[in-house]
């Protein structure tokens, strides 16, 4: 036997011991009984394959990463097969690195470096503490978190836990394309329903600053409560309308993103009724066009056999007003009491509902899933979303994008 | 009188050896930590079988242990773990992580009769429970399985809230392990649990493998319990939300 083979076999189960891996592929179906202004198509064909691993390099530092291919029917996902690395284009790459970072632990302190999700929300709902967490909006109402390019320092002791935040580098939420059924008139606020043929989308504008923050975490006797302070730019965009007028006349729609400051707190209180999370920030900004605002959500959670119901308020009070034009879906969620329960059938079978209902009832949107696993690997989930309300609300205007969908999944 | 004295005294002195037995049970089979690897069975009414692997690791005494349950398989919730911090005179602190959200969740069992990711267990059955929390009584001694056993009712005090009325425990007199629960809602009997296998481990007597019926539902889940050691050293940083977070 060579002495690579005696290496290799001497290795390999010191390599099964440290390393992990999981994933899946999902092939997706979205139906939409009705044509949007901007989009005469009524279905969508998704095929998504993740791979998550992990491999301790030693018992203090780990390596992560996760790789996502993907391609779809509709063009919300680019042509070229190259791998991206930052996903921060306008369509989602066909091949994107989605982690790939280092963790290192010692003692009390953990710290991460390079692409790695950041989640500071306490709340299930809406997160305003969320600041390093983009998300794709492609689909506004099926959402997925987009990871960031950052390192991390967390010390932990006891009840408390301080975490530092630097993202050198800017990832945005990526926005409904505008020529598409969630983009048009759709993700707009203001009233720009009717766009004109000439409408087209420019490049997104992307800061080149970076971002910090800092949270600290406290675990008490019966409580938890954190704060937060964020210094960068926010992952939503503001639009930016250019006219021109030669050769064309032609108006060009560009996502910038606003200076961000924000500071915020947590707090989630298990009682022996219902577990009562809040979550609430105040954000300024420096841009001309990005309002002051407050934002909050309050939550109550319970668990009754099997069945567990999310019910809730998001609000926001504007302190200065200067937008005109946003895609701001957090901010379209709030003045909106929400909602989610889900019921385990059986070790099988789950059914889960969310709703969310504009306070002024201009906006309504109700979704229902069914899920069931055939066995360890194979699984299927059912749902539909149910939208409706006034073109003028956040909710309302995506009124004929209600529809059905069905996912199938090998889980490995 | 007199009879009344002699039975009130013997009837404190019933219940005060039911509960020393119980404490001397919870003290034989202690341990500063515990790690191994599980495997839960779960069978429907139509004979289906669910299979779920996890890794669950434990320090600290009993009552006051933190621990951490980490799914290995089905792929469907590879990844998923719990974190337990047990408190002697209040309720557990738990989290949840999900790998698909990347975030851990508070989470609090109002309703601790939910059964346990689709099991037959509830997360009350899972609990580690401090003798003073029940009043017991002991019933009289009852051969279970050829094995000569203590019987012994348990009822909650007023203090703590639990889904069953009471509950039932035989334990080995040989050995004093707990080997077969019977839980009672009002007076009708809804699950039984077994302890099927029960070997010394470390010089502990250990249950290897634990079935839990449930009666109403004509259900049952088998939990084994492989690779099961006590007292390692497991460092305390391996029980936190840091910890959930980076996987361990």
């Amino acid at each position: 036997m060579s002495r690579l083979a005696l290496v290799l076999l001497g290795v390999l189960p010191l390599w099964g011991q440290n390393f992990s891996q999981r994933g899946f592929i999902e092939t997706r179906g979205s139906f939409f009984p009705q044509t949007a202004p901007s989009d005469s198509g009524r279905a969508i064909g998704d095929v998504l394959l993740r791979y998550e691993m992990a491999y301790k390099l030693t018992p203090w530092l780990k390596f992560n990463g996760a790789i996502d291919g993907r391609t779809d029917t509709h063009r919300q996902t680019e042509r070229q097969w190259r791998v991206d690395w930052q996903d921060r284009e306008m369509l989602r790459p066909a091949v994107s690195l989605r982690r790939f970072s280092l963790t290192a632990n010692k003692g009390k302190w953990t710290g991460e470096v390079g692409k790695q999700f950041i989640r500071w929300g306490k709340a299930d709902i809406l997160n305003p503490l969320d600041r390093f967490a983009p998300r794709d909006f492609l689909n506004v109402v099926e959402t997925e978190y987009l990871a960031v390019m950052a390192g991390r320092a967390t010390w932990e002791s006891g009840g408390e836990t301080i975490d530092l935040v630097w993202q050198p580098r800017f990832t945005p939420s990526r926005s409904p394309l505008l020529l598409q059924r969630w983009g048009g008139g759709g993700a707009l606020r203001g009233d720009l329903a009717q766009l004109p043929p000439t409408v087209r989308q420019g490049r997104a504008v992307l800061p080149t600053g970076q971002q910090w923050g800092v949270r600290w975490n406290h675990v008490g006797r019966g409580y938890e409560a954190a704060g937060v302070y964020y210094e960068g730019h926010n992952h939503l965009p503001l639009l930016d309308v250019r006219i021109s007028t030669f050769p064309d006349f032609r108006l060009e729609l560009n996502n910038y993103f606003a200076k961000l400051r924000m500071a915020g707190g947590a707090t989630a209180i298990p009682n022996r009724w219902f577990t009562l999370k809040a979550e609430g920030g105040y954000f300024s900004s420096s841009t001309p066009a990005a309002d002051n605002y407050f934002q909050y959500v309050i939550q109550a959670e319970r668990q009754s056999g099997e069945w567990t119901f999310v019910g809730g308020y998001a609000g926001e009070y504007v302190t200065v007003k200067r937008n005109l034009l946003d895609f701001a879906p957090d901010r379209g969620l709030t003045r909106s009491f929400l909602g989610r329960a889900s019921l385990q059938l059986n070790p099988r079978d789950t059914v889960a509902f969310d709703a969310a209902l504009r306070q002024n009832g201009d906006g309504v949107w109700v979704r229902g899933e069914f899920a069931h696993s055939f066995d360890d690997h194979w699984s299927v989930r059912v749902g539909g979303s149910l939208i409706r309300g006034r073109a003028t609300d956040f909710l309302g205007q995506f009124g004929r994008n209600s529809h059905v969908t069905f996912a199938f999944r090998y889980s490995f | 009188m007199n009879k009344l004295v002699f039975i009130l005294f013997a009837g404190t002195l019933l219940a005060q050896d039911a509960r020393k037995i119980v404490e001397e049970s919870q003290k034989l089979h202690r341990s500063r930590s515990q790690q191994y690897e599980g495997v839960l069975e779960v069978y429907d009414t139509k004979g289906g079988k669910n299979e779920k692997r996890w890794q669950y690791a434990r320090i600290g005494s009993y009552g006051e242990s933190k621990s951490v349950l980490r799914f290995l398989a089905p792929p469907l919730v590879k990844g998923v773990a719990l974190l337990v911090q047990n408190h002697p005179d209040r309720a557990s602190d738990q989290w949840m992580w999900t790998p698909e959200l990347n975030r851990d969740r508070r989470i609090a069992l109002q309703d601790r009769s939910t059964r346990f990711f689709g099991t037959d267990f509830s997360f009350e059955d899972l609990e580690e429970r401090d003798v003073d929390q029940s009043d017991y009584t002991l019933l009289g001694e009852e051969a279970l399985n050829g094995q000569a056993c203590y019987k012994i009712e348990s009822v909650a005090k007023k203090s703590r809230t639990t889904q069953y009325s009471r509950v039932v425990i035989w334990v080995r007199k040989d050995i004093l392990l707990p080997v077969q629960f019977e839980m009672f809602v009002k007076s009708e009997l809804v699950k039984r649990l077994i302890h099927k296998r029960v070997e010394k481990v470390q010089n502990v007597w250990s249950t290897l493998e634990l079935e839990m019926n449930d009666l109403k539902k004509k259900t049952r889940t088998v939990m084994k319990t492989e690779k099961l050691k006590y007292d390692v050293a497991l460092p305390e940083e391996q029980f936190t939300l840091q910890a959930l977070r980076r996987g361990e």
